[in-house]
């Protein structure tokens, strides 16, 4: 019965892309001027976020109707996001995708911040990719990132205790909303999270703080030291996408196999491939990621949300 | 360089790019290390991207097309298959407000129910449409909450507005119950929760009441009414009661139906003639000594519109202002007043025993009300009685008040009244493309549009210089405009270094300089801010990044993490 205040600007989440890249769901309300939102499994709801790292690729499209689009990725330690600049973006943010695109193309890496808005879309399969459209960004030293990392780091750990916490309860506003453990932020997306995504593996998101955090600290400069460290060998387990990976290929002979067997027509749940994968020695989590990738590189895709067939 | 910390990462390259020598990617590897802090599993790609620029394989991502399925036309699944006559629905939807109305039908007394309702209610997300409803005959089954199924419903269209009529002889059936909080009619809601619309049942204690006119604008009359406070443990609200209102103060009393409207930024109960007043019973609840407590509010509680508040306030500046009106001479006195929360400005109509010169005092304001100018709030006094001096500050003497800047969280800025004397620290995430020069209306000041004020038309403009941000700390984010004094200090430049840096690399790259400078980090300002219904605005006359060590912090975060 709140009266509705007229949308007010979206909070800009400090986010990590493993967190961004992994959500599937999203909202919007009934008015044609409300907010859309993504709903990470964190329980962040998301209009918009800031977001930094790697710029690893950046190039112009000629569109169908002949506007022309900057397509891009942006990495940082956990993942990366796709981010895409279009005609309806500001003067000031082509102009600057037209200096990074020269940049890259001539070899020069370049540290991004972008404020983003956050998109989605779902294929006809059903499957739903997260992406990117920058408002504003600038180019920016070590520095700057390593303290945007920390903030990111802060973000992922106080949603990821909000979530632990939320576990205890019963997946309703009320319950949710007179916990000490939850912020008031978080309480919506939260219930919705949970009644999507069911349980949810923090494992991967820990490593990804993990690893951010070493790098804010300039544990790398320390990698001179004899000892291999910690961060850039936890990194390598779950580099799937390693070409020289013999694991990862086994996973993807076995992930196939296994979706091969098992489909009876509907495609073969999520849960099922895991399990089959974790059965002959393959963590969950890169499962997961090997899903992904195979969706991604076209060689599987989603019928329905969490069914996967191979393309014939 | 390369003391075998990339080899593995050197070999997997020298397969994407044979001809390359391990010397010069060990040296990319490290740069990126070193200058980006980028670890070689991450910026491998850009390594081999770069040695082997001309092949790129663009990933495609297709956009997908949602579909949409025709209906039959009285069974039905979205609202927006409904034309204005149609008759005998069938759909499914959720109910999101239901409230109770008496209504004079034909000369007869009638309960009738009507709130929001919103279609595709199974749906977890995407698009979901409200309409209002009205049940003439209200069902029990319809509770906020539910998902119900509506047979033999009809659409009424209005000036263009289509509702939902739930008639007598439709069909209610409950498919889902409703979760959320129910508040049943006639159950008592506490005063610090009540919405800030809609028809509320309330038990609280009569604080203060008295009689009052309003006056019709056409001049044809004035109607009487009666204003008070009412108050339960919970907080406290302003009443108007259109009917005549005979409880005293001190007395505890029910009431049922009453509306809140909300007026200015304060919600305000309506007694009307459909409200049910009537005296309650409970030994246990607070007196009116302890309920008045809660009328006692600080600056920082000050909203536009609030009555009958009390406060205990600092004078620190008083003076006479005369003005004509009507071709009488009148004055009032203003000054400013200030209290550990923050500072704001005061008005009275009548003299009071203060000595402008013998300033700051103390003084305790009883039953005063609030108006806000430019989003300053302004205490109103109407009459001497109402001020009480204090002999003693109930704070420590040595506080100077009228320089005091009070730390606010920006959050709280964002969601409270408009505030004078308040920093806060927040992200940047936005800088505006016109920061920089700005032309201003030589007669008010308003920033000019091509050469042109709203109210003043063409205008040769007085040039000023400010900074159009947006600060964020997750939560909330607020505009925030620097002036001059502020933007030059920040930029640490004269206003003619800033004048040739714009005028020989241009506004755009002006703007993205200040964004590679600024966006993303922590900036700390100071001054008073704007709150109303569009949003919160910072006016700061001072400003400055905030330095951070990542190293230690995220040190602090790990540790605090582990335990």
């Amino acid at each position: 019965m709140q009266a509705s205040p007229r949308a007010k600007r979206q909070p800009a989440w400090h986010m990590l892309a493993s967190e961004f890249m992994d959500a599937t769901l999203n909202e919007k309300g009934p008015g044609e001027f409300d907010p859309s939102f993504i709903i990470t499994k964190l329980g962040a709801k998301v209009n918009r976020v800031i977001v930094a790292g790697l710029l690893e690729r950046l190039e112009i499209r000629e569109t169908a109707n002949g506007s022309t689009l900057y397509q891009g990725q942006l990495r940082d330690p956990s993942g990366q996001h796709y981010f895409s600049v279009g005609d309806y973006a500001s003067e000031s943010m082509r102009e600057l995708a037209m200096t990074l695109t020269e940049r890259i193309e001539a070899g020069e890496p370049e540290l991004v911040l972008m404020v983003a808005k956050a998109r989605w879309y779902q294929t006809e399969e059903g499957a739903v990719y997260t992406s990117l459209r920058p408002e504003e960004a600038c180019i920016i030293d070590g520095k700057t990132y390593a303290n945007w990392l920390t903030r990111a780091c802060q973000g992922t750990i106080d949603r990821m205790n909000a979530l632990s916490a939320s576990l205890e309860l019963e997946p309703t506003e009320q319950a949710y909303a007179s916990s000490d453990s939850i912020p008031a932020n978080l309480v919506d997306g939260l219930v919705t999270s949970r009644n999507h995504y069911g349980e949810i593996d923090l494992e991967q998101y820990k490593l990804n703080v993990m690893q951010a955090l070493d790098i804010a600290e300039g544990k790398m400069a320390n990698a001179t030291k004899p000892v291999p460290t910690l961060n850039l060998s936890s990194a390598d387990e779950d580099e799937n996408e390693t070409e020289d990976s013999s694991d990862a290929s086994n996973l993807e002979e076995c992930a196939l196999s296994i979706i091969r067997q098992l489909d009876q027509g509907d495609g073969v749940d999520f849960d099922a491939v895991l399990s089959n994968a974790n059965a002959r020695g393959f963590s969950r989590q890169d499962s997961e990621a090997m899903l992904d990738e195979l969706s991604e590189r076209g060689v599987i895709h989603e019928p329905r949300f969490g069914w996967f067939k191979i393309v014939e | 360089m390369s003391d075998g910390q990339f080899d593995t990462y050197i070999t997997a390259v020298q397969k994407e790019c044979p001809d390359t020598d391990s010397e010069t990617i060990a040296a990319a590897f490290l740069k990126y290390q070193e200058d980006f802090k980028i670890p070689p599993q991450d910026s491998m790609r850009s390594i081999i991207r770069s040695l082997n620029s001309s092949k790129s394989v663009p990933s495609t991502r297709s956009s997908g097309s949602s579909s949409s399925k025709p209906r039959a036309a009285k069974k039905v699944e979205r609202l927006s298959e409904l034309k204005a006559d149609d008759k005998e629905i069938e759909i499914e939807v959720e109910i999101i407000s239901h409230n109770m109305r008496e209504q004079t039908i034909r000369g007869e007394q009638k309960q009738i129910a009507f709130g929001l309702l919103e279609d595709n209610p199974w749906a977890e997300n995407g698009d979901k449409n409200r309409w209002e409803y009205k049940d003439w005959a209200p069902s029990p089954n319809l509770a906020p909450g539910s998902i119900v199924r509506l047979e033999g419903v009809s659409v009424n269209e209005y000036q263009g507005k289509m509702s939902l009529n739930i008639n007598q002889s439709s069909r209610v059936v409950v498919i889902r119950e409703g979760t959320r909080a129910i508040v049943a009619p006639g159950e008592a809601q506490d005063i610090a929760t009540l919405p800030s619309d809609g028809y509320v049942c309330v038990v609280g204690r009569v604080l203060s009441s008295r009689e009052d006119q309003i006056h019709k604008k056409d001049g044809s009359g004035s109607i009487d009414i009666v204003r008070g406070r009412l108050a339960d443990e919970s907080g406290t609200i302003g009443f108007l009661s259109w009917e005549s209102f005979e409880h005293e103060v001190g007395a505890l009393i029910k009431i049922e139906g009453a509306q809140v409207r909300t007026f200015r930024d304060t919600p305000e109960l309506n007694f009307g003639r459909t409200t049910k007043v009537e005296l309650f019973h409970d030994k246990n609840f607070a007196d009116t000594e302890t309920l008045s407590e809660q009328t006692v509010l600080t600056i920082s509680d000050l909203r536009d519109g609030s009555r009958d508040i009390d406060a205990v306030v600092q004078i620190t500046e008083w003076a006479k202002r005369t003005f004509t009106r009507d071709g009488v001479e009148k004055y009032l006195w203003s000054g400013q007043i200030a209290d550990p929360t923050g500072r704001c400005r005061m008005s009275a109509w009548e003299d009071l025993p203060i000595d402008e010169n013998n300033l700051p005092l103390t003084v305790r304001l009883k039953g005063v009300r609030v108006r806000a100018w430019q989003g300053i709030p302004d205490i109103t006094v109407d009459n001497a009685a109402q001020v009480e001096i204090l002999e003693k500050s109930p704070w420590d003497e040595g506080i100077d008040f009228s320089t005091q800047t009070v730390e606010v969280a920006l959050n709280e800025l964002a969601t409270g009244a408009s505030r004078v004397g308040v920093s806060t620290e927040a992200i940047v995430v936005s800088v505006r493309e016109d920061s920089g020069f700005i032309q201003r209306c030589t007669e008010c000041r308003r920033v000019l549009r091509d050469g042109h004020c709203a109210t003043h038309d063409a205008n040769a403009g007085n040039t000023d210089v400010r900074m159009r941000l947006v600060i964020d700390d997750g939560v909330a984010s607020m505009s925030l405009l620097i002036n001059k004094e502020g933007s030059l200090g920040l930029l640490a430049m004269t206003e003619d270094e800033l004048s040739t840096q714009i005028s020989s690399n241009g506004q755009l790259d002006f703007v993205q300089t200040l964004r590679s400078k600024m966006l993303g980090r922590n900036i700390r300002a100071s001054g008073r801010t704007i709150v109303d219904e569009q949003g919160g605005m910072m006016l700061a006359d001072n400003a400055e990044l905030v330095e951070e060590d990542a190293v230690m912090k995220a040190t602090e975060i790990r540790a605090q993490w582990g335990g």
